[in-house]
């Protein structure tokens, strides 16, 4: 039953993982930058759910704001920090990134404390389900839940419909998807506007599990975001798919061995530069969407 | 604002009247005015301490009105100079230095982090000045000299109280432990695992997280396995929220014991009915019939509109107790006032009786423990065996 228990867990952190890395890793495909600043994404997704849930009395209210938020953040950080930088060199955009990501960590803290704000009426971080004696909690099948939901609902865009195809070859082949006729504009809008979305989605839900949201929620989550698209390797969601899971049941079994003397963001990390030094090129080594 | 800019525009037009006005302001401030003692004080107003800071810096403010309405000490007012620290230590020694070198300041409160108390604390020792850490928690900040005093219990005496406590009080046998792996949450538990033994309090297993960490899952599956009389943990109120909460949900029935820091309204707030039982050790006894704590309360509140915490009670405490101190000391001589303030007997700090201090300036206190009860901090009993938790000497 342990190990049981300790898959459920570990499952939920990697589908969390997954939420959040594969606008990261899109990004990556799309422009070749590191888009650090996803993790200050990640904590507006979860502000602006805390704050609607508590406002509206309603937690779905709060997620509806959050995604519908979050996609025009992400789309004028596209805008109004990254295209006036694209012909630089890559750095030059991610510092820009890590700027704006410390810039919106006391943005938070100044505008909603430092002490975090909780959902005001959370029935479902304290609801858990019996599933054949595995206790489960409700927010972790929802992570679970949206993460399945998510992946085949991005896998049947990006093969079944113009548009999804489009964007598909535009990571992968940028030059021919133009002469093709492909907006490549329009597909980087809606990169950002799909990844912050998913992003938003899984700060709501780790809000909602913790019953927390504090300025702290996405600095965990970028550093390791950033580690699973380099295993992933670097453009890849399948990829980013296998790494976050693989990551997420890293740290839940690795709790058995070396829980003791180290903390599970120690144990993930030590397994990826493991991994790394196997395999520097990640798991799967193209890029494709 | 408005006022300075209009003023000054005066001034510019008539440059007589403004001359005139400047020697008149001049000769007042030089006419003999009584003397102050100034009480040089840090504390994190900005960055991620400021809410801290800033209660701290209200409450030492309600203190030194108080003693000024009363006649201040020695015949003199005293004058509060507050100074940021940013909980930093570059910052810590950069005011510091300002304390002693610009403001001439020979006592101060510190109401900071450990790690800019124990930065300040030998630039202080150093230049003959006496200091009071009114909560940081390292080590060092009493190592660095003479004129080092702390109000709060270190690290592991708080551990060995938990002991005490669990074993004794609670007389638990199995218990699961749960390290936060920062400084003050390894020290507690050091502590813990120490005496543990002694009560006969078997450590079923141990289990450490990260400071960011609010994901708890593989740590409840594990102590599920464990099958525990109780749960201690060591945690600051954000990371005790989520880990209570998530114990509770994964189906952990068993008492939960804290550590200090998990004494805060925000606790409660976050664990939600998951809160429920939850022990605190050396928590702030807020419901002590004591009057002067009653009437701090109201007052604090008023000030801040908020409720004191720990940090604002136990900084009003240190700015009291230094007042005390110069008066028995009948001077505001650093050598004198530390005289004073280690020979200080039985002394009521708003969060508990001072018994006095050891050699190495560490409290000499009882420790009292809250449980959460119907979404309230509630006193639940204090230990009293000094021995058990004594601070060290050196």
């Amino acid at each position: 039953m342990y190990y049981i228990d300790l898959g459920v867990t570990g499952l939920s952190f990697g589908c969390m993982y997954a939420m959040m890395a594969v606008g990261l890793t899109l990004v990556y495909g799309l422009l070749r930058i590191l888009h650090v600043a996803h993790a200050a994404v990640f904590a507006l997704g979860a502000y602006a759910t805390v704050l609607v849930a508590n406002a509206s009395g309603s937690v779905g209210l709060g997620f509806l704001a959050a995604v519908a938020v979050t996609p025009l953040f992400g789309m004028a950080v596209y805008r109004l920090l990254y295209e006036p930088l694209l012909n630089y060199r890559a750095d030059v955009p991610m510092i820009a990134s890590v700027g704006l990501l410390v810039l919106m960590q006391d943005a938070f803290r100044i505008a909603f404390g430092e002490q975090g704000v909780t959902f005001r009426n959370n029935r479902f971080a304290f609801t858990t389900f019996d599933l054949a004696g595995v206790r489960v909690n409700a927010v972790q099948i929802a992570i679970m839940a949206c993460a399945v939901v998510v992946f085949i609902g991005l896998h049947l865009f990006t093969t079944r419909t113009r548009v999804g195809i489009g964007w598909r070859a535009t990571v992968s082949r940028p030059k021919i998807a133009t002469s093709f006729g492909v907006d490549v504009v329009k597909v980087r809008y809606m990169n950002f506007a799909i990844g912050s979305a998913l992003a938003a989605l899984a700060g709501g839900l780790v809000g909602l599990l913790d019953n927390l949201v504090d300025p702290m929620i996405g600095y965990v989550v970028s550093y390791k975001a950033l580690a699973i698209i380099v295993l992933g390797g670097l453009g890849s969601v399948r990829g980013t798919l296998i790494a976050s899971l693989a990551l997420g049941m890293v740290e839940s079994y690795g709790t058995i061995f070396m829980g003791q003397w180290l903390n599970r963001d120690a144990i993930a990390f030590l397994a990826l530069i493991a991994l790394l030094m196997i395999r520097p090129q990640g798991f799967t080594g193209t890029r494709t969407v | 604002m408005w006022n300075v800019k209009t003023k000054s525009a005066a001034f510019a037009a008539k440059p007589v009247v403004s001359l005139a006005g400047i020697l008149a302001l001049a000769l007042l401030s030089g006419t003999p005015a009584r003397a102050q003692i100034k009480i040089g004080f840090q504390a994190p107003l900005t960055g991620f301490a400021a809410t801290d800071g800033k209660s701290a810096k209200i409450a030492a403010e309600m203190a030194i009105e108080e003693i000024n309405a009363a006649g201040g000490e020695l015949g003199q007012k005293l004058e509060l100079i507050p100074y940021d620290d940013q909980a930093k230590s570059d910052q810590a020694i950069f005011t510091a230095n300002k304390l002693i070198g610009e403001d001439g300041v020979k006592l101060v409160v510190n109401a900071s982090y450990s790690a800019s108390g124990r930065a300040a604390a030998p630039v202080f020792q150093k230049a003959g000045v006496l200091m009071i850490s009114a909560y940081g928690v390292h080590p060092d900040i009493t190592r660095a000299g003479d004129l080092m005093f702390r109000l709060v219990h270190l690290g592991p005496p708080q551990g060995h109280a938990a002991a005490l406590f669990i074993g004794k009080d609670l007389h638990l046998k199995k218990i699961s432990a749960i390290t936060m792996d920062n400084d003050y949450g390894q020290a507690t538990m050091d502590g813990f695992l120490e005496d543990a033994p002694k009560y006969g309090i078997q450590v079923v297993n141990k289990y450490s997280y990260s400071l960011s960490d609010r994901q708890f899952g593989s740590i409840v599956a594990s102590v599920k396995r464990d099958e525990p009389d109780g749960v201690y943990a060591t945690g600051y109120f954000f990371t005790a929220g989520p880990l209570v909460a998530q114990l509770r949900a994964g189906g952990v029935t068993a008492p939960i014991i804290g550590s200090q820091a998990f004494d805060s309204q925000k606790f409660i707030e976050i664990a939600g009915p998951a809160a429920e039982g939850t022990y605190i050790v050396d928590s702030f006894d807020r419901g002590r019939n004591d009057a002067a704590l009653q009437k701090f309360f109201a007052e604090f509140a008023k000030r801040a509109g908020y409720p004191p915490e720990n940090v604002a009670a136990i900084t009003y405490s240190a700015v009291m107790l230094m007042a005390d101190a110069i008066k028995r000391a009948n001077s505001a001589d650093p050598p004198k006032v530390r005289d004073a303030l280690a020979a200080t007997k039985n002394y009521p700090l708003l969060t508990g009786d001072l018994i006095g201090f050891n050699k190495l300036h560490e409290v000499i206190e009882a420790i009292s423990v809250n449980v959460v009860k119907g979404g309230k901090m509630k006193s639940f009993t204090k230990l009293n065996d000094l021995e058990a938790f004594a601070p060290p000497e050196k």
